[in-house]
């Protein structure tokens, strides 16, 4: 069981006193949540966040983690990642909002089903601890999209845009939002009291500001009650920033993303 | 940083249905006013021909 190797790993960890804890899932009273192992004897409730469905169960972990870190700087903490929690956190890194040296990732594969259900490019991350290590998946939905013409693209987005309540749940739940100023938030540009928001401006300011960022987690889709197809948006944000710039967010240890670096010619 | 972000957007708009047309970014100096309104009268023909944009149906609607 996939299980099992993962809390080895985890209680070795522990136990040799490498980490100040291990930042998981746990399975309680019917619920998967977030929880920070410092026990080892406590790694029996661990979870991969399977409940109903696959990885039906995930959370922002890398932002649990921004958070423990700054309020101990000084700790190593283990984190539980999936390939695309591994490319968060290699943006994390480079961004500064995390310290390498003090992360140590625990690293999932996904299985099968999950992985064609998020369209993912690369269900699992480099550091693999345990799990499959599962087949690229092209994105349908971006292809779908790609073959509209610009008069149904543009009805097709209004429709689903204007459905936003503006609940700020696909923000709030981003792992890679990490800003303090959050440009939908100011008022010159976003009216207070006012739903749905300006659109489509608000989600494709949004969808900029993932450029280079966006690690096709998908959590901002999973937490939208609208079922606004954030992540068919954010996944063609991949697609031009790989187009022109040849950069793939999350892959590359060193190498920024391009709206990272100011280029002097 | 301007330039790149442009590129992006472009396309973005382009898959959004919006024409990637109506967005043009020129770099023109405040001594350049011949090559300014070149510019400017170019693109507003340009936009003549697009025709109506489809936000402003929007905001009528």
């Amino acid at each position: 069981m996939v299980n099992t190797k993962i809390k080895e790993t985890v209680r070795a960890l522990l136990v040799e006193g490498k980490i100040r804890g291990f930042l998981g899932l746990r399975g309680e009273n019917g619920h998967i949540m977030p929880h920070l192992f410092c026990d080892p004897q406590e790694l029996e409730s661990l979870s991969l966040g399977d409940w109903k469905k696959a990885g039906d169960s995930r959370y922002p972990l890398n932002q649990i983690l921004i958070r423990l870190a700054m309020e101990y700087p000084e700790e190593t903490f283990a984190v539980l990642v999936r390939g695309c929690d591994e490319r968060g956190l290699r943006e994390l890194f480079k961004w500064k909002q995390l310290d390498e040296e003090k992360v140590i990732p625990i690293g999932i594969g996904c299985p099968d089903e999950l992985a064609k259900v998020c369209e993912c490019e690369k269900p699992f991350p480099d550091g693999l601890i345990d799990g499959p290590r599962g087949e690229k998946t092209g994105s349908q939905k971006v292809a779908r999209i790609n073959e509209m013409g610009l008069d149904a693209r543009f009805k097709f987005w209004l429709a689903e845009f204007n459905r936003c309540v503006k609940c700020f749940g696909c923000r709030n739940v981003c792992p890679m939002c990490f800003c303090n100023e959050c440009t939908l938030e100011e008022e010159f540009l976003v009216g207070k009291g006012e739903v749905p928001p300006d659109n489509p401006t608000f989600h494709l300011v949004r969808a900029m500001h993932m450029v280079g960022r966006c690690i096709d987690c998908g959590l901002c889709e999973e937490a939208c009650p609208a079922d606004i197809p954030l992540r068919t948006l954010y996944k063609k944000i991949a697609d031009i920033v790989s187009e022109e710039f040849g950069y793939k967010t999350g892959y590359s240890v060193d190498e920024k993303s391009p709206l990272n670096i100011i280029e002097v010619k | 940083m301007a330039k790149k972000r442009l590129a992006v957007l472009q396309k973005l708009l382009e898959f959004s249905g919006i024409n990637p047309e109506r967005l043009r970014m020129r770099w023109v100096s405040s001594a350049e006013a011949v090559e300014f309104v070149h510019e400017i009268s170019e693109f507003a023909e340009e936009i003549k021909k697009l025709g109506t944009n489809p936000l402003k149906e929007k905001d009528a609607a």
